[in-house]
């Protein structure tokens, strides 16, 4: 690890963020978390993290979804990686997993998670996201802010 | 067979006793009347198979006789005997309905002959007759199936249209002529696709018209309902296309419950997922040693997830207790309740919870109070879970208080709360499987968001319903009402 990454959780299980600050925390990383989607882009106005990973049902059953769809229009944004976490996707079979391949390309997400999931598979997908934006790190990070 | 049965009738002795003696030789029954009166007396009391006639008697003539054979509706077959058969007796007795003449004199064998050949005749009507008599019968039977069937048909729920194979509409069912906005007389013997091309089933004039296949499966919507068509052909023994018979199920509650239980499970799934993801990460926090090597870091870590794990327990439990509120109708007997005990017993439970939050709590049951008709357990799940709401939705201080009064036909338990109350576009959602509002004051408070599903349940169960009111800040009111 070459050097520390800023990630966002956005998740409304105080349980589960808890958990990753401690997880992500004891490696070194900043872990930011949010708990809804309007607190979630009151804190990307004021900085943009390396990596987010986002919980597809919150308010409702699609909440990370528009929510992707909203932090994408912004340029800034833009090439910020999204993990989509999700407990639903492969319960509800083949039709969602249809849905789902079209919200993928129209939300431009990097990733689909299934939930549960462990500490140690996000590692995984964040290495793998941001093994190229190692040598050029997000200027944003340096927000003051921050 | 029982012997052909014959009436002589002729005034001269000799000739009625000589056609007589030659048909009992013959095996035949034979009855002799000498004046057409006597003639008369005996057909009227005996059924024959022949008569022979004079034409000549001296009361009655032949013909008048014949014309009474006729007129009584008889059955048997007649020759008359004259010996002065001429053209216009002939032309006079065949318009009466005679079946032969045998000119006097005559052999014995002549006779016979007559004889044979008309009691053949007879057997022959007799036999036709039965047959006809049959056919008629059926006839009514099947008119009478045709009307059983029609009147079944007509007070089907689904709507049906038989169409003939030039495509003409030959019966449409009450439920058809209501979707159509018809009357039936309007349908009959119209262009099929005439009629549904102008109305809401339009869209399956295509499919009517499409002969090749016997089988034709498909839903169509029309305004809020759904419905299941199906178009079947109609076929003669040599296969021969006859009609199409369209029918439409409306399969809308179908539809709404399987979809209901679609959104339940994804949801239930949602529910019993997060907490094993929580309970998974915060053990993983564990097992990296993420907070180093002091086991006293982790604790409050380990106490989160032991939460978690208590309170999937009791969402296990919830889901059962709401299944069985749905499904094991008749399982457990009802019973005559008092309110009070349960009550009362419903506050008991709650009475830790109550000190710690410094909560209040009041009863006002009505004296004289009906008891409710239901299983016992039923009644307790429905207490404990509203007080159970009460206490966990209250404003530390606050209050709760129950009343119980018989109001008409109902008797009516208010949960009341003076706690943070629901939002009003809320309050038609609490009462959905596992929705809970997601607030600043519900943050910290847990749930399965079953328990007013469990209620509502139960209390419609018990022939009853339940009732909310609420002020957000101020507090909730939750009425459940009970057949008294």
């Amino acid at each position: 690890m070459s050097h520390p990454w800023s990630i966002l959780f956005v998740d409304d299980d105080r349980d589960f963020l808890d958990a990753q600050v401690a997880y992500f925390g004891s490696r070194g990383h900043t872990v930011h978390t949010t708990e809804s989607t309007q607190e979630t882009l009151d804190f990307l106005e004021a900085q943009v993290p390396d990596i987010i990973f986002l919980d597809l049902m919150m308010e409702r059953y699609d909440s990370g979804f528009r929510l992707a769809y909203q932090i994408r229009k912004q340029e800034r944004l833009d090439k910020t990686p999204i993990v989509m976490l999700s407990g639903v996707a492969r319960e509800t079979g083949e039709r969602f997993d249809q849905e789902g391949q079209g919200l993928l390309t129209w939300s431009r997400l990097d990733r689909f998670v299934d939930k549960p999931v462990t500490g140690r598979q996000l590692l995984a997908v964040a290495e793998e996201l941001l093994a190229h934006g190692d040598a050029e790190p997000n200027p944003s990070t340096d927000d003051p802010s921050s | 067979m029982t012997p052909a049965r014959i009436l002589v009738v002729d005034d001269e002795y000799g000739v009625r006793s000589g056609i007589r003696q030659i048909l009992e030789i013959e095996g035949y029954e034979v009855d002799e009347a000498a004046t057409g009166e006597e003639a008369l007396a005996l057909l009227d009391k005996a059924e024959y198979d022949v008569a022979f006639l004079d034409y000549r008697l001296p009361d009655i003539d032949g013909l008048t006789i014949l014309q009474n054979i006729k007129d009584g509706g008889l059955q048997l077959m007649t020759c008359m005997i004259t010996a002065y058969a001429n053209i216009d007796t002939a032309i006079a007795a065949t318009r009466q309905g005679v079946d032969f003449f045998l000119p006097k004199p005559f052999l014995p064998d002549d006779l016979l002959g007559v004889a044979e050949t008309l009691v053949r005749h007879k057997q022959a009507r007799t036999e036709a007759e039965r047959l006809r008599r049959e056919h008629e019968a059926s006839l009514l039977e099947l008119a009478e199936e045709k009307t059983q069937t029609h009147s079944l048909i007509s007070s089907l729920r689904d709507a049906v249209l038989v169409i003939n194979r030039d495509g003409e509409v030959v019966l449409a069912n009450r439920a058809m002529t209501v979707l159509l906005g018809m009357e039936e007389s309007e349908t009959l013997r119209h262009p099929a696709a005439e009629l549904l091309g102008e109305g809401p089933l339009a869209p399956l004039v295509e499919q009517l018209a499409a002969p090749q296949k016997d089988r034709t499966i498909g839903q169509l919507t029309l305004g809020e309902r759904t419905y299941m068509t199906s178009i079947v052909t109609f076929r003669a023994d040599d296969g021969a296309a006859l009609g199409r018979i369209l029918t439409l199920s409306d399969i809308s509650q179908i539809r709404r419950v399987a979809m209901e239980k679609e959104r339940f499970i994804r949801t239930m799934v949602h529910e019993l997922k997060s907490p094993l993801g929580a309970v998974r990460s915060l053990i993983e926090v564990v097992t990296d040693k993420s907070l180093g090597d002091d086991i006293e870091s982790y604790l409050p870590m380990l106490s989160r997830a032991e939460n978690r794990i208590d309170n999937l327990v009791q969402l296990i439990g919830d889901l059962l207790s709401l299944s069985r509120s749905e499904q094991a109708r008749g399982q457990t007997e009802p019973e005559l309740l008092e309110v009070e005990p349960v009550v009362s017993a419903a506050l008991d439970a709650q009475s830790e919870r109550l000190a710690a939050r410094h909560l209040t709590a009041q009863m006002e049951v009505e004296p004289d109070l009906p008891p409710v008709l239901m299983p016992a357990g039923d009644l307790d799940l429905i207490l404990s879970n509203l007080v159970g709401n009460a206490v966990k939705y209250n404003r530390d201080g606050g209050s709760v208080t129950v009343q119980a009064v018989h109001d008409g036909e109902w008797v009516r338990i208010d949960v009341k709360d003076t706690g943070i109350g629901i939002a009003e576009e809320n309050l038609f959602l609490v009462l959905t499987e596992f929705f809970r509002e997601k607030r600043p004051e519900t943050r910290d408070l847990e749930g399965s968001g079953l328990g007013l599903a469990i209620v509502k349940s139960l209390a419609e169960r018990a022939g009853g319903r339940l009732e909310i009111k609420s002020e957000l800040g101020q507090g909730s009111t939750f009425s459940v009402l009970l057949p008294a």
